[in-house]
């Protein structure tokens, strides 16, 4: 969306809010108003005076091939770099979730003393998506990469696996699937965030691939709608990892509570945009996208206060950084915000073109 | 007994933020518990405890501080810091301390016709284990139960002042007071890089390297 837009929907929406005011508080003057003989001469007058402009402004009369060419070079140039622009976009979301792998996995891993070989696994998948992430915002090129491919494909693999691992240390614990094991076993969501880099990843790649003056598909799917599906169900479930470990942390800071209440709705309004799409859904969407994508960055400064306020400070890095709430976890939100910003600039490319 | 935390020395941890200022000032003043030191046993009693503790909680030859064990349970005594319960069987901590050194001295004059302190090591533990069995004969035991002496007061005073010392805690691998600095990695086996690595038989040179870096 370009800023003349904004600008529009903020005056309206302040002009609407104006006239709904008005009726509320002097009904009667909007009555004499809307029944005063102004009101259709100046409609009347200003479609005139618009058709009459518009004839004097109109361009001159070109030939028809010309003119066909120009619409279709215009129209396929406009969606060419909305597709390309969201493919790379949805790299870049997909390499800050591996970054928040990467860091939030080296540090639990550390705790865990790397006790399995295995744990070293998420650093490596994680730093091959992060640099195939960056490799592929700052490629110019549209298309696809095959390295690029594998290594989101690996990480996806990587992901899931690790899921699996991670319900294998809950459930091997006395009491298996317990809430005491949920909350201090391997966390069962954390991997899933390197399954979603992956994904996005791949979708990023399908999207850049998408042939000129085609919709970008995935699956013979609605890429748009299909990323939008796949950014709301990764925010879901980081809203559950968040909630269960705030939960533990009793939510004695009222802060906590922003990530299971932001983000669920950011989810709910992602999805209904990629149902029902449509200009006020889009709109109210990409704005709570962003705040999502704000309290993403927003929570690292959180947790750094955490870490600060648990016994002997910042000081006592060693242990706090590691025991403390996990500075790498929040941006995992705006990695997925961003993705669903991408996802929605697809569907409103969809929508227009 | 071989090192099993070789190379550790809690006091490494001195500045580090396992320790604060207060704990650096307690275990500063513990340090400082000169071994000859006496104020509440007299000049008679005094050797007949610290023989008395060079058998409860002997230590290896070569110690370069060794705990000061007599003087920590002189320290306690003269403090009369006492532990806040008591059998109440026996009588006040000082009281029983007083009766029970005169009362082990006279028990090793009558069976072997020298002072606790003049005796060989296996007669001292023969003694010992006599009185932790309850089978004496001196008169000077009067209503003190020699039993109870040696489990409550004797065994609990001694054995609590050695492990309060920071010399016991590096044998032990113990890391002194967790705060302000705990404890991370929780499950068995698992240790934080601020704690002691014990070592395996053959591997004592990781461990070595390990708690070098310990602080």
């Amino acid at each position: 969306m370009n800023r003349s837009d904004t600008a529009l929907d903020l005056v309206s929406g302040l002009a609407l809010a104006g006239a709904a005011a008005a009726m509320l508080v002097r009904p009667r003057h909007v009555t004499a108003i809307a029944r005063s003989p102004l009101i259709p001469m100046t409609s009347r007058l200003a479609s005139g005076a618009s058709r009459g402009l518009l004839r004097r402004l109109a361009p001159p009369p070109r030939p028809r091939g010309a003119r066909k060419l120009a619409r279709l070079i215009s129209g396929y140039g406009a969606s060419r770099t909305v597709v390309q622009t969201a493919g790379r976009r949805l790299n870049g979301s997909a390499g800050l979730l591996a970054f928040s792998v990467l860091a939030d996995s080296a540090v639990e891993h550390y705790r865990g003393s790397f006790q399995n070989r295995a744990m070293y696994t998420p650093l490596v998948a994680a730093t091959l998506t992060l640099g195939a992430s960056v490799f592929g915002m700052a490629d110019k090129r549209a298309a696809r990469h095959p390295v690029r491919d594998t290594v989101y494909g690996a990480a996806a693999a990587t992901g899931l696996a690790g899921l699996g691992f991670h319900a294998y240390n809950i459930l091997k614990r006395p009491s298996h699937l317990s809430w005491l094991n949920l909350f201090y076993a391997a966390p069962i969501g954390a991997p899933m965030a390197l399954a979603l880099a992956g994904l996005l990843g791949r979708g990023a790649e399908k999207v850049r691939d998408t042939p000129y003056r085609r919709r970008a598909s995935i699956f013979g799917l609605s890429a748009g709608r299909m990323l939008a599906g796949v950014s709301a169900a990764g925010l879901a479930g980081t809203v559950g990892e968040a909630g269960l470990l705030h939960f533990r942390g009793a939510f004695h800071n009222p802060f906590m509570v922003a990530p299971v209440t932001l983000p669920p709705l950011a989810a709910v309004l992602l999805s209904a945009a990629a149902a029902f799409p449509g200009r006020a859904i889009n709109h109210l969407a990409r704005w709570w996208l962003r705040l999502t994508a704000v309290l993403g960055f927003a929570g690292v400064g959180f947790h750094a206060y955490g870490v600060s306020r648990a016994m002997g400070g910042w000081r006592n890095w060693s242990q706090n950084v590691v025991d403390g709430p996990p500075l790498p976890a929040p941006p995992s939100f705006t990695g997925l915000a961003l993705a669903g910003l991408a996802a929605l600039a697809l569907i409103e490319e969809e929508r227009n073109g | 007994m071989a090192d099993r935390y070789p190379g550790y020395d809690v006091l490494n941890k001195r500045n580090s933020m396992s320790w604060n200022d207060q704990t650096r000032a307690v275990i500063d003043r513990r340090m400082a518990i000169d071994p000859g030191k006496h104020e509440f046993f007299t000049a008679e009693e005094w050797p007949t405890l610290c023989a008395i503790c060079a058998r409860i909680v002997p230590q290896p030859a070569g110690r370069a501080v060794p705990a000061p064990v007599a003087a920590m349970v002189d320290e306690k005594l003269s403090a009369n810091n006492g532990d806040g319960y008591r059998d109440a069987r026996l009588p006040p901590m000082r009281d029983a301390w007083r009766r029970a050194l005169a009362a082990i001295d006279e028990e090793a004059k009558s069976r072997y016709g020298r002072r606790f302190h003049e005796l060989g090591g296996l007669l001292q533990d023969d003694l010992l284990t006599a009185i932790q069995n309850g089978d004496v004969l001196g008169k000077a035991w009067r209503d003190l139960p020699a039993k109870l002496f040696f489990q409550k007061r004797l065994l609990h005073d001694i054995v609590s002042s050695y492990y309060a010392h920071p010399t016991a805690w590096s044998e032990i691998g113990f890391g002194g007071p967790a705060s302000p600095r705990g404890y991370v990695r929780m499950n068995f086996d698992r240790r934080d890089p601020w704690e002691a690595a014990e070592t395996k038989p053959g591997d004592e040179e990781k461990a070595r390297r390990e708690n070098a870096r310990v602080g």
